[in-house]
């Protein structure tokens, strides 16, 4: 009973220390867990301070190395060493003077001995600690862990959170993608500061005098230093208030919010249409390589890679509205036949490029060794293809349909004004003009963080299902 | 049963048989597509040009389809390809007039037995060139032509007569490894009419000489390895000759078209439909649709080549670094293009277009911007790769520092993925760029380009369709033919599939 309840507790302090070791070996986290324990340092470190100069490390290294030298071993030591030096002289025809071999051979004894004392102290468990290896081994002591937990709460924290792998590896995703938003919008802003438009001139005309211009410079915070307007920006865009627009004087988070789901249906269903047709398409043509079948599909989805979108809308709304009549020209949110044409022409190069890179990825896995196997099992090509090829030809597939969803959100501006949508990348290019800038800022950015959730999502489930993913997170 | 088999594989492996196939199916898609367009169904009445063309297009189909019969049964009774059918590809040469490329190439690839990269690339040159001829010729319906026009068109002519020169000269004297020494002359003077944009002038000039001089053996057959790989792929052969083609239409246009009929306003010719006098019709303003787009030609391809050549030679430089160094430097320079690559590429460019206003050199610095991550992940994990090989380590231990090992070493092992990146994407920027003019955030609207000239047919889609359809088309046909390009490159540049 009592022994039990000793390897429960040893498995448990050992377990501070375990993170604290892994943790470290990485420079950033080395930095953030130091500042996160600042408060325990001065008390550790004035304990270890005193430890050191207790000496019991140089008195017992004192003693090897006598008994070493007693032994008559480093006199042999130094005697190998010096014929090694003069062997390599005499190699090399180089001109050594004896007392210049006698010296290297001193040295290299000594060096010797040094690792050979090290070696003996550290079987008897004697050792010199270095600051970090002390502290490490104070985690260890649950009296320590007990003491510093209240001051160094945030310290423990971070170690019990980023004991899992998997919450390691999400919460560093979800950095990542926080500080690549706050780039994203950093640099947008910084891009539309440096425009030499003037948005007052643009508004209130040429005739405007020169205390309205400052006056609308004023109310619209233009006036600011770079860095002020930044903040403000930044702060407006994650507190979700982004001020008025200049022209029109409109809430621009508020209109932001009524444009943005209906880009996004769009979206979404023009994805779920290429990936209903893609997919099947490329599993085809990889099935059954250059026959007529492949070819045609594959001569179908690169026209779909080079036709231009807005060509395409125009086609369509020549064809299918003007001349068949069976759809509407423009987009009516009433109306859901309205919403098939831009679906269509927005998932059109997604489709193709989904289809493309679902058959080489398929071709890739279909001469795996496996398969052979499966084959060679007595499966028949359904459930290979099926139960076998598939799973791992999606891995790389659902990457790019990440990548491509970011596109696609962004190229709907063009299918928008095409089809007089009034979706969030319409309401871009039209502010465009003035130039609005947290209008434009504020519709590019959210964009983009739409894109980095999209991303992030798939990467936090790959490392859920890819069982090659989660081995490897175990391992380091 | 075993002969069945080899007669199959033989004939998957015959080139003459697989492009007979290929031909016969383009030649029939075509003529399928004139009969289509060749009865009006709204006034119900018959188009006589385009029922001349499905009856000639069809003609060809039958006769392909018949000389594709003989290859077969060649190839079944004797595995090779008999003189006698051989001697059906001269009378097939003639479908050039007809306008029909595939067809043609066929049939150049039919009369010779045994064919070079040069013997492909001089007959390429001669129909790009016959094609430049036709084009240009159009302009003879015109009210008058540039003072020039003459002159280039004799020019034209002669060179036209060259090419033809220099394929039978290549099928009697140039042999896969060398070319006799003379050939040097001809070679520069190739060269030298690369200056009318016929690349395939240029190709067939560069490889004469480096034969001619007999040059490094092992470069000569590396550089014929790759073209017959590349040549072999019927699809990017095509893409590779309209790209020319539409290069040298737009450098030759400078002598063979007015400019002012593609800007100058005409208000006794507004939005008339196709005729001979204006090919394609005219637009909003009377202006020539058929000049207009040869003109837009320039603009696509000149904004496409820059927006690809800028964030290629940025994007490698910070991707070689990043891949070279490693750690921090890695770190930093990936860790910042995360964030351009965070932003979708067009939007970016609306930014970028809405801060400095839209104009050309804006838009082409705006498109590159946002390319530049991906050339740089690109050449990234090529240089990560290379660094690693015993090559580098020598060029290292040899003394050369990191700059040499950087750009002799390294970078030149890795441009392959480069090239076929970039050939990939030039399409797309010329989709960007026409996108952006639509929107009116790109060229200017007085300039001809083709999303400036889409966004004119656009407002008129119900009455005059005409003037959106041609410049789409255009572009579709451009783009397709990079990714055509493209996709062949990769095939033959590919380390993978070698």
């Amino acid at each position: 009973m009592v022994t039990s309840k000793n390897h429960l507790k040893s498995k448990e302090f050992t377990f501070f220390s375990m993170i604290y070791q892994k943790l470290m070996h990485q420079k950033p986290y080395k930095m953030i867990l130091f500042l996160l324990s600042v408060l325990v340092h001065p008390f550790t470190y004035f304990i270890y301070w005193k430890r050191k100069h207790l000496n019991t490390y140089d008195q017992a290294f004192e003693l090897r190395s006598q008994h070493y030298m007693e032994n008559d071993l480093f006199a042999q030591w130094q005697q190998s060493f010096e014929q090694q030096e003069i062997a390599k002289s005499t190699f090399f025809k180089e001109a050594v003077s004896s007392s210049q071999i006698q010296q290297l051979a001193n040295q290299l004894a000594n060096r010797k001995l040094q690792q050979q004392v090290d070696q003996d102290l550290q079987k008897e468990g004697i050792q010199q600690l270095t600051y970090e290896q002390f502290f490490n081994q104070q985690l260890k002591n649950k009296r320590f862990v007990a003491l510093t937990f209240l001051p160094a709460v945030l310290f423990y924290v971070v170690l019990i959170l980023f004991a899992n792998p998997f919450l390691q590896f999400i919460i560093e995703r979800i950095l990542q993608s926080f500080i690549v938003i706050v780039g994203v919008a950093t640099l947008v802003f910084t891009i539309l500061y440096l425009s030499p438009f003037d948005p007052a001139r643009n508004l209130l005309g040429v005739e405007a005098t020169p205390e309205q211009i400052a006056n609308f410079n004023r109310i619209h915070g233009l006036d600011l230093p770079y860095l002020s307007q930044l903040w403000h920006s930044l702060s407006g865009l994650f507190t979700f208030d982004l001020g008025t627009s200049f022209a029109g004087k409109e809430d621009i988070t508020h209109s932001i919010a009524n444009k943005f789901p209906v880009t996004l249906e769009i979206a979404v269903l023009s994805l779920l249409m290429a990936v209903a047709i893609a997919i099947p398409v490329g599993i085809i043509s990889a099935v059954r390589p250059n026959s007529y079948l492949d070819y045609t599909f594959m001569f179908i989805a690169l026209i779909g890679l080079s036709i231009p979108s807005f060509w395409q809308g125009l086609i369509f709304i020549l064809t299918f509205a003007l001349k068949l009549q069976w759809f509407p020209a423009t987009y009516n949110p009433q109306n859901w036949l309205s919403l098939i044409m831009p679906i269509i022409v927005l998932g059109t190069s997604i489709t193709a490029s989904i289809a493309r890179m679902t058959r080489s990825s398929m071709l890739e896995v279909i001469h795996e060794d496996y398969i052979i196997t499966a084959k060679a099992k007595g499966l028949n090509e359904f459930k290979v293809i099926s139960k076998h090829a598939i799973r791992n030809a999606m891995i790389p597939i659902i990457t790019v349909i990440g990548l491509l969803f970011g596109g696609m959100l962004g190229g709907a501006s063009v299918t928008e004004k095409v089809f007089n949508i009034s979706g969030i990348g319409s309401y871009i290019v039209d502010k465009q003009f003035i130039p609005d800038i947290p209008a434009i800022l504020g519709g590019v950015v959210y964009i983009a963080i739409t894109i980095s959730i999209v991303n992030l999502l798939i990467d936090i489930m790959y490392a859920f299902f890819d069982p090659r993913i989660r081995s490897k997170m175990k391992k380091s | 049963m075993k002969n069945i088999l080899h007669v199959k594989l033989l004939l998957k492996i015959t080139q003459e048989y697989v492009n007979s196939h290929f031909t016969f199916v383009f030649s029939l898609l075509f003529s399928l597509l004139f009969l289509a367009y060749s009865y009006n169904f709204s006034t119900h009445s018959w188009r006589p040009v385009v029922l001349l063309f499905f009856v000639i297009y069809a003609i060809t189909t039958a006769y392909v389809a018949f000389v594709n019969l003989r290859l077969k049964n060649d190839l079944a009774k004797f595995g090779e390809i008999q003189r006698s059918t051989r001697i059906f590809g001269y009378p097939l040469l003639l479908t050039v007039l007809s306008g029909n490329i595939f067809s043609t190439s066929f049939a150049f690839m039919l009369v010779a037995k045994r064919r070079t990269a040069e013997y492909t690339f001089a007959a390429y040159a001669f129909i790009t060139q016959l094609f430049i001829i036709g084009i240009a010729a159009l302009n003879l319906f015109k009210p008058y032509v540039t003072d020039t026009f003459l002159i280039a068109m004799g020019v034209f002519l002669v060179l036209a007569l060259v090419y033809i020169v220099m394929t039978i000269l290549c099928i009697k004297f140039v042999t896969p490894t060398e070319a006799p020494k003379w050939m040097l002359i001809p070679g520069i003077l190739l060269l030298l009419a690369s200056f009318t944009g016929n690349l395939f002038a240029t190709l067939l000039g560069y490889s004469l000489i480096q034969k001619a001089r007999q040059a490094n053996p092992s470069s000569i057959e590396k550089w014929q390895k790759i073209w017959e790989k590349i040549l072999r792929n019927t699809m990017a052969v095509f893409g590779l000759f309209f790209v020319i083609l539409m290069f040298s239409l737009s450098v030759t246009s400078t002598w063979t078209f007015d400019y002012d009929f593609a800007t100058e306003n005409n208000y006794g010719a507004l939005l008339q439909t196709p005729s001979l006098e204006y090919p394609l019709g005219t637009d909003n303003y009377g202006r020539d649709l058929f000049s207009r787009i040869v003109f837009g030609a320039r603009i696509s391809l000149i904004v496409g080549f820059f927006s690809t050549i800028i964030p290629a030679l940025v994007g490698g430089a910070l991707g070689a670094f990043s891949g070279y160094y490693g750690k921090t430097t890695d770190n930093v320079i990936m860790r910042s293009l995360d964030i351009l690559y965070a932003i979708p590429g067009i939007l970016l460019a609306i930014a970028i277009i809405a801060a400095f206003g839209a104009n050309t050199v804006n838009l082409i610095i705006a498109l590159s911007v946002g390319a530049i991550p991906t050339y740089a992940r690109t050449m990234r994990a090529n240089v990560m790769q290379l660094a690693n090989y015993e090559f580098v380590e020598s060029a290292r231990a040899l003394g050369a520092s990191d700059a040499a090992i950087i750009f002799k070493h390294i970078v030149p092992n890795s441009l392959a993925p480069m090239i076929v990146k970039a050939t990939l994407t030039i399409g797309g920027a010329v989709i960007s760029t026409s996108s952006l003019s639509f929107l009116g955030l790109g060229i200017e609207p007085h300039i001809p380009e083709w999303g400036n000239i889409l966004k004119v047919g656009s407002t008129y889609l119900e009455t005059h369709s005409y003037v959106a359809i041609f410049p789409g088309l255009c572009i579709m046909l451009l783009v397709l033919s990079f990714n055509f390009l493209g996709d062949g490159l990769r095939d033959a540049l590919d380390p993978k599939t070698n």
